[in-house]
């Protein structure tokens, strides 16, 4: 459904790319502006604490261990939260005109972003939390007198609020997705791969909702153990198993560093074809490479636990295999595919595309890294040392961070008709690769030498690699500098030429080439040129599904039964079990109705009530388990029993409002609300 | 005791920074190639004919390297009948290690656990290699199998970042010498 205008022939993207190219619609502008505008700003900000730290551990700085590890908290969660904030920009910017994506979706999920990294920013600022963005349970709770209850909360709260921004953003994606393409295995390119469909949707409506996917299975771990910290934090008798709460960090923390890549992936399959002037179609290969990724984004996070040893021999294995495979697709379709089509094909170098184009080696350099670490017996020796901090930041920086900056750039190019100098540019990328590739270049050679990672103050006769880190550092810090001069001009030049663009033509007479100003052909703006699409269904349609539902109330019915909740009596997690299963009746009690028709069409539409419910009343569910709170109303058995209906009617109510957000996502939403129910149950001990 | 760099770390390092810098190479290759006008059929042709065995030799990469680590997980199996147990403790900030001391050629079981936060027990010989990792988890028991041979005084760093005073959370054990 392309229904955005061609855009005319820019002097900046090939001029065969113009057959291909849609012109960007005034809200996918400001939508990409402002998300690529903060997430440049904070990964700014913290770069610049990263440099204080590298500083520090160099003995050129004097940062206390305490404030050290603050600032290294907030580089942590702020540099995911930035890029990730941009990048959902990005791909926002290059779906919305095939996918309709809604913008009161977006701007809510960039208000809950942006309140959540300011959370986050004051509880490691003022609060003085320090426990790692990674914040491995119970290390907040064992603040040796470093950080209060508050900054704690508040550090837990902002990473909920920046979870919920990516949960609404994600639930749009799919819903979006699956309701123009006509459901998800047609949105995956599964009916085109078993060759029962000639088209397949885009290669970006693909891999969104790839990451989408994946992105709210992360949040559910994600949100399911923030909220038991969170209840632990006002309540002393929570107690935490420390393998499963890491299990839920990592699948959560691993996973949505990870997607910010596939995020950008999914951008850059139609950024890089604009400046080859070759199209990037979809093909069974990619389809089956993306089905490939969406089981291996998921898995891939147990490396972190290697070293583990009471982490199952078995899951091992099975992570070594899928970190393995998770870089197959990468390797084989995404990175690949983007040199073929710049192979060859006069590709355009403006400043974007020199940095899309130099961000792919960082992936490839930085994955190969990534991946010798991921082999079990190097593992060993490897583990938690500064090669891993190597790793991940080659490719956050030397992949992300340049694409960040490429996506402002390409859309500063884009309206303003212009790029930087050829000069410019060659310093700008000669001071990113040095500095970067250079500051990098010291964490592996330090990580082979068994330098621990996260040390405020190096061990005896290696700052020195702290000190050449730095300088490099300061190289990479002159490089994003450089690029943001250039960015300047570009950005004036864009406001002047805000209501027209620069087109390309050539003198039939002479062949030479020049550029006129010409109207900007504003895409239809109008609901009819990208209509919200009309197929979005219930969860559970025809009789044998709401039969199915009933049956598994009647199932659930069961966590009722004095004896079961007697047994659960014998333990907090059975306890806790329990009342999952009574969430659980009341998610499928709330599913049946909804998706019973006469119900459904007296609840209406409603996709943002329905969105609004199926978050907070999961969280919910899982706040009212803490003692501290429901002790007080189980002193009587009736109360008891009460107190067991309101988990019930929490399931309902999420039940309920998984019912609005269609067939895909409510069906979605319904599972992973009874995921996080399981999760926290498994988590959560008694003291 | 300073750190040095073991010889697996320098092979391990020595093929990634080969790896590196073939790849910087390609990068470099295809960007200069990026300027120059190939038929996209062409470009079709050989790419795809190129991806198939791109793809083989990542797959045979992959099941020698899976295979290959198989044989070297740092796994204990069994009990721990015929080792020497180390019971080790981790707390913010200390290491506690019963007994602190064992005859050079013992075949060592570390039983690690955590009395508070997550920590990781990291390893160093006497000449400073890092030898092996294992965490150290609250209300978990890690079992680590040793031989260590190498008489001298091992460095115990933390590998798990727990806190306020984690870069200065060492300990040491002492292989004496037969």
């Amino acid at each position: 459904m392309e229904a955005a205008t061609a855009a005319p022939a820019s002097p900046v993207i090939h001029p065969r790319a113009a057959a291909f190219t849609v012109e960007a619609r005034g809200i996918e502008r400001r939508i990409g502006l402002l998300f690529a505008g903060t997430g440049i700003a904070l990964v700014a900000l913290l770069g610049v604490f990263g440099l204080l730290m590298r500083l520090t551990q160099a003995t050129v700085l004097g940062l206390s261990p305490a404030w050290f590890y603050r600032l290294m908290t907030l580089h942590g969660a702020g540099m995911i939260t930035g890029t990730l904030l941009a990048m959902m920009g990005a791909l926002w910017y290059v779906l919305h005109a095939s996918v309709p994506l809604r913008t009161g979706r977006m701007l809510a999920s960039y208000a809950l972003v942006v309140t959540g990294a300011l959370c986050v920013l004051v509880a490691t600022l003022f609060g003085g939390f320090g426990a790692g963005w990674t914040f491995l349970p119970p290390l907040p709770f064992y603040p040796a007198g470093q950080w209060p209850v508050w900054s704690e909360s508040l550090f837990f709260v902002g990473l909920l609020l920046v979870g919920s921004g990516f949960f609404v953003y994600c639930i749009d994606v799919l819903e979006q997705t699956t309701a123009t393409y006509g459901g998800l295995v047609r949105t995956l390119g599964w009916q085109f791969l078993r060759g029962r469909e000639d088209e397949a949707p885009p290669p970006q409506a693909i891999a969104a909702t790839v990451v989408a996917i994946d992105g709210l299975l992360a949040m559910a771990s994600g949100t399911a153990i923030v909220v038991g910290l969170l209840g632990r934090t006002y309540d002393a008798g929570v107690g935490i198993n420390a393998l499963v709460a890491k299990n839920l960090v990592f699948f959560f923390g691993h996973s949505i560093a990870n997607l910010v890549l596939y995020l950008a992936a999914a951008a850059i399959y139609v950024l890089i074809p604009r400046y080859a002037g070759r199209p990037y179609q979809t093909t069974k290969v990619f389809v089956a490479g993306w089905a490939a990724s969406l089981v291996f984004i998921a898995t891939a996070y147990s490396h972190h636990l290697y070293m583990d040893f009471v982490q199952p021999t078995w899951a091992e294995i099975g992570s070594e295999i899928a970190s393995y495979a998770a870089v197959i697709p990468v390797a084989v379709i995404t990175i690949y595919s983007m040199a073929m089509l710049v192979w060859g094909s006069r590709y355009r170098w403006t400043l974007a595309s020199t940095l899309l184009y130099v961000g792919l080696a960082g992936w490839a350099i930085g994955g190969t890294g990534a991946v010798i670490d991921s082999i079990i017996p190097i593992n060993f020796r490897f583990h938690n040392t500064v090669w891993v901090v190597a790793h991940f930041h080659t490719y956050l920086m030397m992949t992300v961070v340049l694409w960040v900056l490429a996506f402002l750039a390409h859309l500063l190019e884009r309206d303003s008709g212009i790029t930087s100098s050829r000069a410019a540019r060659a310093w700008t990328i000669g001071l990113l690769l040095v500095g970067g590739y250079g500051l990098t270049g010291t964490w592996f050679v330090g990580g082979a030498l068994g330098i621990p990672r996260r040390y405020a103050i190096q061990p005896a006769g290696t700052s020195g690699y702290s000190l050449v880190g730095s300088i490099f550092a300061l190289l990479f810090a002159l490089g994003f500098l450089a690029c943001l001069a250039q960015l300047a001009p570009l950005a004036r030049a864009a406001w002047k030429r805000r209501r027209h663009v620069l087109v390309e033509h050539m003198d039939s007479w002479t062949g030479t080439r020049y550029t006129r100003p010409a109207p900007r052909a504003e895409a239809d703006p109008s609901p009819a040129a990208n209509p919200t699409p009309p197929r979005r269904g219930v969860p559970l349609t025809g009789p044998a599904q709401l039969g199915l539902g009933l049956a598994i109330c009647i199932v659930a019915l069961a966590a009722f039964f004095p004896q079961v909740v007697d047994a659960s009596e014998a333990s907090t997690r059975y306890h806790h079990l329990d009342h999952a299963g009574h969430f659980l009746l009341g998610i499928m009690a709330g599913l049946l109705l909804g998706s019973t028709p006469a119900i459904s069409r007296r609840l209406g539409e409603r996709p943002t009530l329905g969105l609004a419910a199926v978050l907070a009343a999961p969280v919910l569910m899982m706040l009212v388990m803490v003692p501290r709170f429901y002790e007080p109303l189980e002193r009587h058995p009736f109360e008891h029993a009460l107190y067991h209906l309101a988990m019930a009617s929490c399931g309902l109510v999420a039940g309920l409002g998984a019912t609005r957000l269609g067939l895909v996502a409510g069906r979605f939403a319904a599972f992973l609300a009874v995921g996080m129910a399981l999760m926290f149950a498994a988590a959560m001990t008694g003291a | 005791m300073s750190l040095h760099y073991g010889d697996p770390q320098i092979a391990i390092a020595a093929v990634f920074a080969a790896l590196a810098f073939l790849l910087a190479g390609v990068f470099l290759v295809i960007g200069v190639q990026a300027g120059s006008e190939v038929a996209f059929e062409r470009v079709h042709r050989v790419g795809y004919w190129l991806r198939k065995r791109w793809l083989v030799l990542l797959l045979v990469v992959g099941v020698l390297a899976v295979g290959i680590s198989l044989f070297d997980l740092p796994y204990a199996s069994g009990n721990a009948a015929g080792r020497t147990v180390v019971k080790v403790t981790a707390g913010q900030f200390f290491w506690s290690l019963v007994p602190g001391q064992v005859p050079a050629g013992t075949q060592v079981r570390f039983d690690v656990t955590s009395v508070d936060v997550n920590h990781g027990f990291g390893l160093y010989d006497p000449r400073g290699h890092l030898i092996g990792s294992v965490q150290a988890m609250p209300g978990y028991h890690n079992d680590l199998d040793l031989n260590l041979t190498e008489p001298g005084v091992y460095r115990i760093r933390c590998l798990e970042y727990c806190g306020l005073n984690h870069s200065t959370m060492d300990g040491s054990f002492t292989v004496v010498g037969r």
